[in-house]
């Protein structure tokens, strides 16, 4: 009877220990996955390059704003909005647990930022390349 | 003649607190950024004379009404004597001063009541909140300023009596109200001092104070809203407001989650009808997620709250325009043109989408008039 209350004790402070964890559905690693395999559907694919995402991170792309002007050239800093000032947390996910862990929202803010800063949305090669820049950034 | 204590503990202490109430609460009623100070001594202004006219039944000799119980003629007619320099001198209050404290006592219970409605109209706070509309509340406001007003010039006239009577029977009535001793005939009957009175008082009034001060607003508004150290002032707290954490996640990304009282509901549709050119982005949001925000910010819009900012900014925007800017309607317009432009420039504003920088409860959206400080 003890022993059973105990057992039942203990799975019930493993299961509150489990809901009190931040839930992130995905790694930012199989985020980059699943992009990869969008990429693949491209003729010519030749991998992600971290190099080629920092430069496209950090240039403009015929627009007013590009990717800096919210971020900073600093993805593992705190950053502004570039219009109305609002505190923009750190986009690298080593400075940010938060970030590339959820499948919507990174699509959501691809989506919409790709729209501000190209005009279009972005390639899965342009978003491998942002992504893999990203995951080379220390804290 | 003798020496004979005619002034108690507590009557003495009620004419100081008293006194000091009416002269604070006037000084404060002028800046919104004091509005707490202001509305704590309108409290303990109500206070105090619950505490005096119990007093007058139950108090010392020459505190009881029944040692003052003269006419307004009898007040006219003692003021005529005086006036011709043979006013007749009276030990406790002659017949004007009586009636100038009963006039002060009418008037100050008037001035605070009109005060608690006006709280509890214009702001929805306080313990009159809710109790009558925005509209009532700033009728109730003329009240409070004209009884306000006139309860001033009667505390011109009884310090001028007390100026004229010093004068008049050449001894120093101020300083008889601090020590309440007075030269009486032998005959004169003598109060009692009421000390322990006065000291449970003395207590209330502290421990009211410390309940205001540091529990009742700075603590809670502080808390609430994530202030730490520096706040410039004690801000005050009125009902929260209703949130939902998916509006907060998706409005609040990119700038202050505006709250939907700020505007009417038909500017929420067009916001999520144009937001494809939402301020020159596409917010791109799915079906659902815009279904669900557009419920909540139609469900919350500003003709739903009777909040001072919600009621105001809806009133004032014509039915035919449906903004985008809150900074567009009238009233938001017309409250903040004598904000200074270099104000607008300082560094710790910059711009008008920034509420937060002057509006501490901007977060919350109540946008409290004690919670605006131009940061300098």
């Amino acid at each position: 009877m003890l022993r059973k209350s105990y057992t039942s004790g203990l799975m019930f402070m493993v299961i509150a220990g489990l809901a009190a964890q931040p839930v992130f559905a995905e790694t930012p690693d199989q985020i980059l996955a699943s992009i990869q395999n969008d990429a693949k559907a491209t003729p010519g694919f030749q991998g992600f390059s971290a190099a080629r995402g920092e430069s496209f991170f950090k240039a403009k792309h015929g627009k007013e704003s590009s990717c800096v002007s919210c971020h900073t050239d600093n993805p593992a800093a705190q950053g502004k909005h570039a219009t109305t000032g609002k505190p923009v947390q750190p986009l690298a996910p080593s400075a940010n647990a938060e970030r590339f862990s959820d499948p919507a929202k990174v699509e959501k803010w691809f989506k919409r930022n790709c729209n501000d800063v190209l005009g279009r949305v972005c390639t899965a090669q342009e978003k491998g390349d942002v992504l893999t820049y990203l995951l080379t950034i220390k804290k | 003649m003798k020496r004979v204590l005619v002034w108690d503990v507590p009557t003495r202490l009620f004419h100081w607190l008293f006194a000091t109430s009416f002269a604070i609460a006037w000084l404060t009623s002028e800046n919104d950024q004091w509005l707490s100070v202001h509305t704590f001594f309108g409290y303990l202004m109500l206070g105090l004379i619950g505490f005096r006219l119990i007093w007058g039944v139950a108090g010392g000799h020459y505190a009881r009404f029944t040692s003052f119980r003269y006419s307004p003629m009898a007040g006219l007619a003692y003021l005529r004597q005086v006036l011709s320099g043979s006013g007749t001198r009276y030990l406790g209050h002659n017949p004007a001063g009586s009636q100038a404290v009963y006039l002060l006592l009418a008037l100050g219970l008037a001035v605070c009541i009109t005060g608690l409605f006006t709280q509890g109209g214009e702001e929805q706070q306080g313990a009159a909140a809710g109790l009558m509309s925005i509209a009532a509340g700033r009728m109730v406001k003329e009240g409070h300023e004209i009884t306000a007003i006139l309860m001033l010039l009667l505390v011109f006239g009884h310090l001028a009596g007390v100026a004229v009577e010093s004068w008049l029977h050449k001894e120093n009535l101020p300083r008889s109200m601090v020590t309440g001793i007075k030269d009486a005939p032998e005959d004169a009957p003598a109060s009692r001092p009421y000390r322990l009175t006065g000291a449970m008082m003395l207590v209330a009034v502290t421990a009211f104070g410390a309940w205001w001060f540091f529990y009742a607003l700075h603590h809670p508004i502080e808390k609430r809203l994530g202030y730490g150290e520096g706040v410039p002032h004690v801000a005050f707290v009125g009902t929260k407001l209703p949130d939902n954490a998916q509006w907060r996640e998706e409005c609040g990304s990119c700038h202050l989650a505006f709250h939907p009282s700020l505007l009417p509901a038909r500017s929420w549709q067009r916001m999520m009808a144009e937001q494809e050119k939402h301020f020159g982005t596409d917010l791109a949001l799915d079906e659902s997620t815009s279904k669900a925000l557009l419920d909540f910010m139609v469900n919350n819009a500003a003709e739903k709250s009777a909040r001072e900012a919600a009621v105001k900014i809806n009133s004032s925007i014509k039915p035919e325009d449906a903004p985008l800017r809150i900074t567009e309607t009238p009233y938001w317009v017309k409250k903040h043109q004598d904000i200074a432009e270099s104000d607008w420039r300082s560094a710790k504003v910059k711009s008008k989408v920034n509420c937060g920088a002057c509006h501490q409860d901007a977060e919350a959206g109540t946008f409290e008039d004690a919670a605006m400080h131009i940061p300098r």
